[in-house]
């Protein structure tokens, strides 16, 4: 934590000195005590710490001065525990086949500083217990907890993927958390591929060293949004590097993603074949009766009841997100409580039937058809022609389970619309397009791609 | 600044200081060698925040004063110029070299910039005959760590353990310990390899002991007139004396060359498997072989005579092998170990060796 007092310091600091001393001497520096007229400076070594005696002691009186603080002395200490935080037990990698027995191994544990549960970043809100398993996720949940029990042996590496907001950061939250709670000494790291990404930029940019044993002096790396590190070519290298050497230590790896492997675009094929090495796992839109479960759930850990109504309501109106069905309780929620009324069908309706219209009216089949093309690159036209090229074969059958399932048309009327005269084509394809949603993950992924855009 | 030196101790003492002028900070004068003439005196100085290298050079000064510059040009320029003295004159930030017909004047920086050299505590300190120092640092460093996840182990530690001065190297994989002087002091601090290849990199031949200065942050060692100042490696280091078997099932004598020309010769055959050979002890024939398989190439079985006090096998990398017979000196060599898995000791024969060297066995 920095203290306000010395963020005014650094403030003034930066402004008066080159940008480079700046960050040679003041990064990793903090004010660890104040007294009446006493302060005390943390340093990061004894060369800052001279420099700060002699060179800088003078301006930073003067500063603290003005600030109103009267220090008549201010001391400067070194303060080495960021270094004590890497210098933690950590794993080595050998490169060799035949690899040495450690005498690590064999050495009596030093007394160290145990690495803080609290350090590796996890949320003790997301566990299994607090996580909904219906039939969108079971599988992924399953495979969680096999891995939260035998963490590195049985799927490694864990790769979940899904659209937003199904419950990828839970799942994964939940095997660290219970990781930890199984074995406390066990060194869980959570961390996203964007501060991963950071991380090493700033390296590169500020021309330190990469301190790759922050990722790498691990037991469990839970690893979220990998769809972020597309297109990063040096950074991908980096963690290729950090993923071997956790995986030849039989470490556990945990990866989300939206997209599968295959589906992430310039990620490097020796990356992309090392994450379908364990096990990929499809996080899928919960269901009806998930849905409902999770409002339930979620309602009586804020101390409510819903009926079954306002329950069944909500999880019609809101069909796909997560994030948003916990968005439209809490709105329920917050608004009862204020109002001191019940969360009923009524409250709810009136509250969210007019954000959240379960079908705008608006939308015509022909606004399907259209968006559907749009999608596809084709012309609406091509989907309404009697063509049968394949690659416009597909997108009609989407358009017509979309005008089936989006707007509830009858079968002749389907056919109607794409100047079919027999309704059974539109049957036909409305199955097929149900039968592949279970089956392609591609069709999946296209399906709710389209969908997003007509409630645009 | 103004003062007149010979081109012969002025490029020796850029050549010790420039080396830690890398310049691998964002800070730019670092790049820069402090040059800072007073009581008669010239003082060189870098540093590159991990360590400082300053040393006194002995010159005619005719103004006192003190400038930066560049360290690379400074010491490339000087290392070229003749046998001859060497006028350095300073105008605001240039420096103005003269040196028979040669002249140049480089741009430095103004040394406000240049940062404080840390002061040093004497809270204990200790002198070593050189050869020691230096043959200690070479048998220890060779087993320390270069693996930076694991900081502690890429230093050396210098510590007293009743009453004896002890330096110690470890990379999890080896260990070695070299026992040095007699002291009273309590001493116990981790030096960054690194230093120690820069200060056995500053020694030469004209030099008799080391001063070695500790406080709680940093060592200084002293040569002569050069002081080579570093920061220590935070942590406590692996409790590595339980480590070492107090005795072991079979004990092997044979002469050092020999030992070291059949595991060279294996060693040939072990380049696939990551230099594995096995060692085979045999009590009755009084002997020890080395064997090793490379599926493409071949294999070998060389043999040497040694005293055996008991069969036994065991399967070792041969590089480490060779570094460690490497360290010893002396003409016997002593080599234990217990079974497949205990960690093998290899030290000079004779009463209480100074010296030891750990290796674990490869998990074959």
């Amino acid at each position: 934590m920095k203290n306000a007092l010395w963020q005014t310091v650094l403030g003034e600091i930066e402004l008066s000195v080159s940008r480079a001393s700046f960050i040679t001497w003041f990064k990793n520096t903090e004010l660890l005590q104040q007294n009446e007229d006493e302060i005390t400076i943390g340093v990061p070594n004894v060369f800052a710490k001279q420099q700060f005696e002699v060179k800088f002691n003078h301006q930073i009186a003067e500063i603290l001065k003005r600030n109103g603080v009267k220090a008549s002395r201010i001391n400067y200490v070194i303060n080495s525990q960021q270094n004590k935080k890497t210098a933690t037990r950590s794993t080595s990698v050998s490169g060799n086949p035949a690899s040495p027995a450690s005498l690590a191994d064999a050495m009596p544990p030093v007394s160290q500083p145990k690495a803080s549960s609290r350090a590796n970043s996890l949320n003790p809100k997301y566990t299994f217990e607090t996580f909904i398993v219906g039939s969108s996720n079971d599988l992924a949940y399953t495979a969680c907890m096999a891995v939260a029990k035998d963490p590195g042996t049985k799927y490694n590496p864990l790769f979940l993927y899904g659209g937003v907001g199904l419950g990828k950061t839970h799942l994964m939250q939940a095997v660290g958390n219970e990781i930890a709670k199984r074995d406390p000494s066990t060194r869980v790291l959570y961390t996203s591929t964007e501060a991963f990404v950071n991380d090493f930029l700033d390296c590169m940019r500020y021309k330190r060293k990469w301190d790759a044993s922050r990722y790498r002096n691990v037991d469990v790396l839970i690893i979220d949004d990998m769809q972020f590190i597309a297109g990063k070519e040096r950074t991908q290298e980096e963690f290729f590097h950090t993923f071997n050497a956790l995986h030849q230590a039989n470490k556990q790896i945990i990866i989300s993603s939206d997209k599968p492997p295959k589906a992430i675009p310039t990620l490097e094929e020796r990356l992309r074949s090392r994450f379908e090495w364990g096990m990929s796992i499809d996080i899928q839109s919960p269901d009806f009766e998930t849905r409902c479960a999770i409002l339930q759930t979620k309602a009586q850990l804020g101390g409510f009841t819903l009926s079954r109504e306002t329950v069944e309501y909500l999880a019609t109106i809101i069909q796909t997100n997560i994030r948003e069905l916990e968005g439209g309780l809490n709105q329920l929620l917050a608004f009862c409580e204020m109002r001191g009324t019940d969360p009923d069908l009524q409250t709810a309706q009136g509250l969210l039937g007019n954000t959240r219209t379960t079908r705008p009216h608006h939308l015509t089949p022909k606004q399907v058809i259209e968006k559907t093309a749009k999608h596809f690159q084709l012309e609406p036209n091509d989907i309404t022609s009697p063509k049968r090229d394949k690659h416009i074969v597909v997108p009609r059958q989407i358009a017509m389970y979309l005008l089936r399932s989006e707007l509830h048309l009858s079968f002749p009327k389907i056919a109607n619309e794409l100047g079919r005269k027999d309704h059974t084509t539109a049957i036909h394809s409305v199955e097929k397009i149900e039968k592949s949603i279970k089956l392609d993950y591609i069709i999946r992924q296209q399906i709710t791609d389209i969908r997003d855009k007509l409630y645009v | 600044m103004k003062l007149t030196v010979t081109q012969e101790n002025l490029n020796r003492a850029l050549q010790v200081v420039g080396r830690v002028a890398s310049g691998k900070t964002p800070l730019p004068i670092l790049n820069n060698i402090l040059f800072r003439a007073s009581n008669n005196r010239l003082f060189l100085a870098a540093t590159n925040l991990e360590l400082a290298i300053t040393q006194h050079v002995g010159s005619k000064i005719e103004k006192e004063g003190s400038i930066t510059v560049p360290a690379k040009l400074m010491s490339e320029f000087v290392s070229n110029l003749p046998k001859d003295n060497v006028e350095l004159e300073t105008d605001g930030t240039k420096m103005q070299i003269i040196c028979g017909a040669y002249k140049s004047t480089i741009n430095g920086m103004a040394p406000d910039e240049f940062p404080e050299l840390p002061a040093i505590e004497e809270k204990q300190t200790i002198t070593l005959p050189l050869a020691d120092f230096k043959r200690a640092i070479q048998q220890t460093s060779v087993v320390a760590s270069a693996d930076d996840t694991r900081p502690i182990l890429t230093g050396i530690f210098c510590h007293t353990h009743d009453g004896d001065l002890f330096f110690a190297g470890t990379d999890g994989y080896r260990l070695a310990e070299r026992k040095l002087a007699k002291t009273t002091q309590q001493i116990s601090a981790v030096i960054p390899v690194s230093t120690l290849s820069d200060v056995l990199r500053v020694m030469n031949d004209d030099m008799s002991e080391a001063k070695l200065v500790f406080d709680d942050n940093q060592v200084r060692i002293l040569l002569d007139d050069i002081e080579v100042t570093s920061r220590l490696i935070d942590g406590q280091f692996p409790n590595y004396r339980e480590l070492i078997p107090k005795s072991s099932d079979s004990t092997v004598e044979l002469p050092r060359d020999e030992f070291t020309r059949i595991t060279k010769v294996a060693s040939l055959f072990a380049r696939e498997s990551g230099g594995s050979v096995t060692l085979n002890a045999s009590q009755d024939g009084g002997k020890i072989n080395i064997h090793s398989v490379a599926s493409q190439l071949g294999e070998n079985t060389s043999e040497a005579e040694a005293s055996v006090s008991a069969d036994g096998q065991v399967t070792l990398n041969s590089r480490y092998l060779l570094e460690a017979l490497n360290c010893i000196d002396s003409k016997q060599i002593v080599f234990r170990f217990s079974g497949k898995l205990a960690p093998c000791v290899l030290t000079a024969s004779g009463e209480s060796p100074n010296y030891q060297h750990i290796i674990m066995p490869l998990k074959s």
